[in-house]
């Protein structure tokens, strides 16, 4: 109850992100499915693009630098421009 | 305490709110309803019918607000205790503080808490529950779900279905509210561990007196950058509550920052090393005059225990990342095993027994600069050798040990291996006269197996392309063999600490104390 601490910790609470509305139907859809860079992670990635494409999206392929950092700002620019829906690939 | 009850809907303004918030923006009725309804939740810290009904709303408030239902917590307690409360609670809606003389509390003429407020979103009070009441509560989530024209869950209707709340803060003799709001008398090292701002050991608490002598003249203010994963901002002040929490003192705090710059930097991707399932550690080596001047030790013991600079600077860093960046273990941090050297790693280097250069100087650095370098690691492996005559014979015992970093397998490796020399194994290499350019060639040249020896497991890629009899190194340059020296004056046991790999973490260096202070 002391308030005399010095609190380490950054008390700011960012809002959390609401998810983005889910498609009923992803025929005619522009998918980009995107390889993180971890071990077999593209091979999971080429089963589900046959999924979709079978469903009648259309796909799309990016990677990240390196899994084990955030994506670059640019990267999902370019892929927000481009996509109506992602699929990303995590860890091996 | 004092009896629960429904107060039915009234047509009244919802009173403005003197509240803090954990947020950057104003907390207003107005920003609270702007997507929908408002539910306001007063509660304090000594009420244990608060802490039920913080309990049991704490984990709807998220679906709440997809829906447009805002939940506050407003507590009548500081804003830092509001955080530990509701973390411990499971609360996951929003929090606000009031301060004494509780103004918003006597607006909303609060009589007890919990007290549950609906607004709606025309700013009008919808509807009122004090105490817990389960029925009238799911009642007020109702009429909150009807407004917004969505189905809102309500808790489930377990016991006590009825209990009542405490008298608020507001309701009381202001001296007595303020006795209520002091220092319970607790002791202040069990206090850290229920805030959670601890490693699992016991630590300083950063009280207002330490941190101000911690910071040295700099001003707290000044920002570091954001510490990953969840990216808390490392102004100044928090990194000086860190070093305090880790027992430092005020004469190792410029070591600490020039650790925390370095640690800041994108290129040692602390991201990577903070979450990952490795038990990544952040190596703080620290060279030049720095090293005796606060009591470094780089003699006998130097990667053990006994000596609070080593312990304490290695600390600081560490809970930097854990308390400030938020890479607590079992939480953000993945790490499947750990290892001490997430508790803390510092290590001096003897540059005055050292044969060589020391590491800044090789890394760009006068000599006499000081400068903290850090490098991701896992923990160290000794490796003993009292019987090589020859200098060859004891660079390949050395190397070979290092044949199993990260994997058995997984040649090359592209980071850095770190070999800690004892002053009696760099004695021999002196003696000889090896350069540490030599050592490395030598040591980069000495492990090597035919690809086809390597294929069992975990491999890499390389191995997998390579024709069998390929003969493959186990670095992929000599540069990836990192030498410093430090221990005592007897034994012969070196260490070499392995990588942390796939990261692309590079070693970064800062000086330490320049500038300083750091002013806005």
């Amino acid at each position: 109850m002391a308030a005399d601490y010095v609190s380490p910790i950054d008390e700011r609470v960012r809002e959390p992100e609401p998810l983005a509305p889910r498609p009923a139907a992803i025929g005619g859809r522009r998918v980009v499915l995107i390889d993180i860079r971890k071990n077999r992670g593209a091979e999971f990635l080429d089963r589900i693009e046959v999924l979709l494409q079978a469903a009648g999206a259309s796909t799309a392929r990016t990677a990240k630098e390196i899994f084990s950092k955030p994506a670059a700002l640019a990267l999902i620019d370019e892929i927000t421009g481009r996509a109506d829906l992602v699929v990303e690939a995590l860890a091996d | 305490m004092t009896g629960s009850h429904h107060t039915p809907a009234g047509a009244h303004p919802a009173p403005a709110l003197s509240v803090h918030g954990t947020g950057l923006g104003e907390v207003t009725v107005a920003a609270l309803t702007a997507g929908g309804c408002a539910l306001l939740l007063f509660v304090n810290e000594d009420c244990p019918t608060s802490a039920l009904a913080m309990r049991r709303l704490g984990p709807l408030c998220r679906a709440w607000e997809q829906a447009g239902l805002s939940s506050t917590a407003v507590f009548e307690d500081p804003l830092d205790v509001a955080v530990r409360v509701a973390r411990r609670l499971g609360w996951t809606g929003r929090l606000a503080s009031e301060d004494p003389p509780y103004e918003t509390s006597r607006a909303y003429q609060l009589v007890s808490v919990p007290t549950a407020v609906l607004v709606d979103r025309a700013g009008t009070i919808a509807g009122t529950v004090t105490g817990w009441d389960h029925a009238a509560l799911a009642a007020l989530i109702g009429r909150a779900g009807a407004l917004l024209g969505a189905g809102l869950a309500v808790p489930e209707a377990t016991e006590p279905l009825l209990k009542p709340g405490c008298s608020s803060k507001a309701a009381i003799d202001p001296e007595l509210a303020a006795a209520m709001s002091a220092p319970a008398g607790t002791d202040d090292i069990e206090e850290m561990f229920e805030r959670g701002w601890t490693d699992g050991l016991p630590v300083v608490p950063p009280t207002q007196d330490r941190v101000e002598a911690m910071l040295r003249g700099c001003d707290g203010r000044v920002s570091l950058g954001l510490v990953p994963p969840d990216l808390g901002e490392a102004t100044l002040e928090r990194v000086a509550a860190c070093a305090v929490l880790a027992g430092c003192r005020p004469a190792y705090f410029p070591v600490v920052v020039a650790a925390a710059q370095a640690a800041l930097d994108p290129a040692f991707n602390l991201h990577g090393q903070a979450v990952t399932t490795q038990p990544a550690g952040q190596l703080v080596v620290v060279n030049g005059p720095v090293r005796e001047a606060i009591g470094l030790n780089s003699g006998m013991g130097a990667l053990g225990p006994g000596f609070r600079a080593n312990l304490t600077i290695g600390r600081a860093l560490r809970l930097l990342v854990t308390l400030t960046g938020g890479g607590m273990p079992g939480k953000l941090d993945r790490s499947t095993q750990g290892q001490m050297g997430k508790v803390a790693f510092c290590v001096a280097e003897d540059e005055e027994v050292s044969p060589w250069e020391p590491l800044h100087a090789e890394r760009g650095f006068q000599p006499g600069q000081s400068v903290v370098t850090l490098i991701g690691s896992d923990a160290p492996l000794s490796i003993s050798d009292h019987r090589s005559r020859t200098p060859e014979d004891l660079a390949w015992v050395l190397a070979w040990a290092a044949a199993s970093q990260w994997s058995t397998n997984w040649w090359p490796l592209e980071e850095p291996s770190v070999f800690v020399i004892c002053p009696e194994h760099a004695e021999m290499f002196r003696a000889a006269g090896w350069t540490k350019q030599r050592l490395r060639q030598f040591m980069f040249e000495a492990v090597h197996k035919p690809a086809a020896e390597l294929r069992r497991g975990e491999t890499t890629p390389f191995v997998h392309a390579a024709d069998p009899a390929t003969q493959v190194p186990k670095w992929a340059s000599p540069e990836a063999i990192v030498l410093i020296v430090a221990g005592g004056e007897a034994g012969r046991y070196s260490a070499v600490l392995g990588p942390c790999t796939g990261m692309g973490s590079q070693i970064v260096s800062r000086e330490v104390g320049s500038p300083w202070p750091l002013t806005m």
